[in-house]
């Protein structure tokens, strides 16, 4: 059998079981739609979370009156421990303008005052610490290790909070996704069932005129993989669009203006796409196989 | 299709039993032959196993125990994936004709050949051929409801014929028929049978094969009454 025919034979199966096509995707249009809106929450969460975890990171103070030659070192060292990003240092000039800028224009109440009094130190960045917040106590324990280190700082208690929320968010995330397959797998192949059901006397008459199983199953194949692409991609549309309508009509308050709503990554759209129709084509599968056992 | 004589039966039953669940004993140690060509009658009253021993021959129920040989070939040893293609030298047609409604006359018949995987132009071909010798030219745009139960009958012969296939079954094909159409229906048969097909006919109605030459094989509660 070539594919003009296969194709012409789907085609036609759609249009005369117009209906339980049409429902059958809208079943996977909705199950797709649930689990893509759940990812998009997650997934502004954490581009929002990571704008404002770029300071999130270690503040290393060394011991005073350290050696000045020990600090290449140390910043070697910082910099080869796992999951460190880049390393800054911040001399005691450094901090004290910071402060300065930071203080404005109340600085003069540094007026008079030797910029030594705050240590030597080193900012720290660590990849991807937002999402895996207890990187940060691994490599704090780390440099508290280093000879010359005083004192090592990261926000302890913010971290522990962010742990949790994180974790939960990843949780919900993906056991809704999990259900949520499991559910449209479920629903998609009753439905198909259904279909081959209702369609026993015509499978029964290709068996009778000796068709094989890939004759009989082809149409029914070409037609659940079309579904799952359809699903999706329906799915997908009806997504970018509240998207669109939601992030162009928010009105961002002060404090985050500027942060802008981002959609899910292309990487992820492509493998809902195919997963779905794998999905679909799986549930078509087995659940003609059932039937087509002789 | 070429013919070969090797005098090998076109159709063996060797102790054939067919046990339904419950211990119903449908076919019970059946030895039959069928010589290539020969038109046979298959009768006995209702539940005597006539539907079942066809049905073990296209593949639709399993023998319980003993040989079924097609051609020689013991259907048994043929592999699950090959069976649908060894049923297509297999026709078989019904007493309920078991068209497609929802498709016309040309297309039901055309389904046989698509099966097989003719081309468009060869399966256009075939059928309007077959259609027309078994005067039903003209009536391929006709869906099976717009027509008489006669021409249903026909156009399920034509479509069990027409990719030409050894062995015609036929189970109670007249059934539903007035007395002008079966004749219609054993004059097909007839016909098929003089260019050589196989052909197993089974029927209640003794009318079919009152006077004829032809061999008569009777089933009693699953046995054979009547064999040689
Ligand atoms: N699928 C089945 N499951 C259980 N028993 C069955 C099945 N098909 C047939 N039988 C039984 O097997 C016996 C033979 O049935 P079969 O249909 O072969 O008879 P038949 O000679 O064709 O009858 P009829 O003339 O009424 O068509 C009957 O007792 C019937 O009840
Ligand atoms: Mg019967």
């Amino acid at each position: 059998m070539n594919l003009e025919t296969l194709v012409r034979r789907a085609l036609k199966d759609i249009r005369q079981h117009m209906a339980m096509y049409a429902l059958t995707t809208m079943v996977v249009t909705l199950s797709i739609l649930i689990f893509l809106f759940f990812s998009l929450i997650y997934v502004n969460l954490h581009h929002f979370a990571s704008r404002f975890g770029t300071q999130l990171g270690v503040v290393v103070y060394l011991k005073e009156g350290i050696n000045e030659e020990l600090i290449p070192k140390i910043y070697n060292e910082l910099l080869a421990i796992n999951g460190v990003k880049n390393v800054v240092y911040i001399s005691q000039e450094e901090a004290f303008k910071r402060l300065e800028r930071y203080l404005g224009d109340e600085k003069m109440v540094l007026e008079g005052v030797d910029a030594t009094f705050l240590p030597d130190s080193f900012e720290v960045k660590v990849e991807k610490a937002l999402f895996q917040p207890e990187r940060l106590r691994v490599i704090a324990d780390k440099i508290k290790k280093i000879e010359g280190v005083d004192k090592v700082q990261y926000g302890r208690e913010w971290v522990q909070r962010l742990e949790v929320f994180t974790g939960i968010a990843r949780n919900v995330v993906v056991a809704s996704g999990i259900l949520l397959l499991f559910t449209a797998a479920f629903v998609v192949s009753i439905t198909i069932r259904l279909n081959v059901y209702a369609r026993q006397e015509e499978l029964e008459i290709l068996r009778l005129v000796g068709a094989t199983n890939g004759f009989i199953e082809g149409p029914f194949l070409m037609e659940a993989m079309l579904q799952g692409l359809l699903g999706a991609g329906i799915a997908i549309v009806l997504l970018y669009a509240s998207y669109l309508n939601v992030s162009s009509g928010l009105l961002m308050p002060g404090f985050i203006k500027g942060l802008k709503l981002v959609f899910l990554p292309w990487e992820l759209v492509v493998l809902v796409v195919g997963l779905s129709m794998v999905l679909c084509l799986l549930g078509t599968h087995f659940s003609m196989r059932k039937f087509l056992r002789s | 299709m070429i013919e070969r004589d090797d005098g090998i039966p076109i159709i063996t039953l060797a102790s054939v039993t067919k046990r339904y669940p419950h211990d119903i004993v449908a076919l019970d140690d059946i030895t039959l032959s069928l010589e290539k060509g020969e038109f046979c009658f298959l009768t006995g009253p209702s539940g005597s196993g006539k539907s079942t021993l066809l049905k073990l021959l296209y593949f639709a129920e399993q023998p319980t125990s003993g040989d079924i040989f097609i051609e020689g070939i013991n259907i048994k040893t043929i592999k699950e994936a090959h069976k649908p293609i060894f049923r297509r030298k297999i026709g078989v047609v019904f007493q309920d004709f078991k068209l497609l409604q929802d498709r016309n006359v040309f297309d039901n018949v055309a389904l046989a050949l698509e099966v097989v995987g003719f081309s468009h132009d060869q399966i256009a071909y075939r059928v309007n051929k077959v259609l027309e010798s078994l005067g039903l030219g003209g009536k391929g745009r006709r869906f099976p409801q717009e027509l008489s139960g006669g021409e249903q009958q026909r156009v399920a012969i034509a479509r069990a014929i027409v990719n030409r296939p050894p062995i015609i079954l036929a189970d109670e094909p007249t059934g539903n028929l007035d007395s002008v159409r079966t004749m219609e229906v054993l004059d097909i048969m007839d016909e098929l049978n003089a260019r050589g097909t196989t052909i197993l006919f089974a029927t209640h109605d003794e009318r079919l094969f009152e006077g004829t030459r032809r061999r008569v094989v009777r089933l009693r509660d699953g046995r054979m009454e009547v064999g040689y």
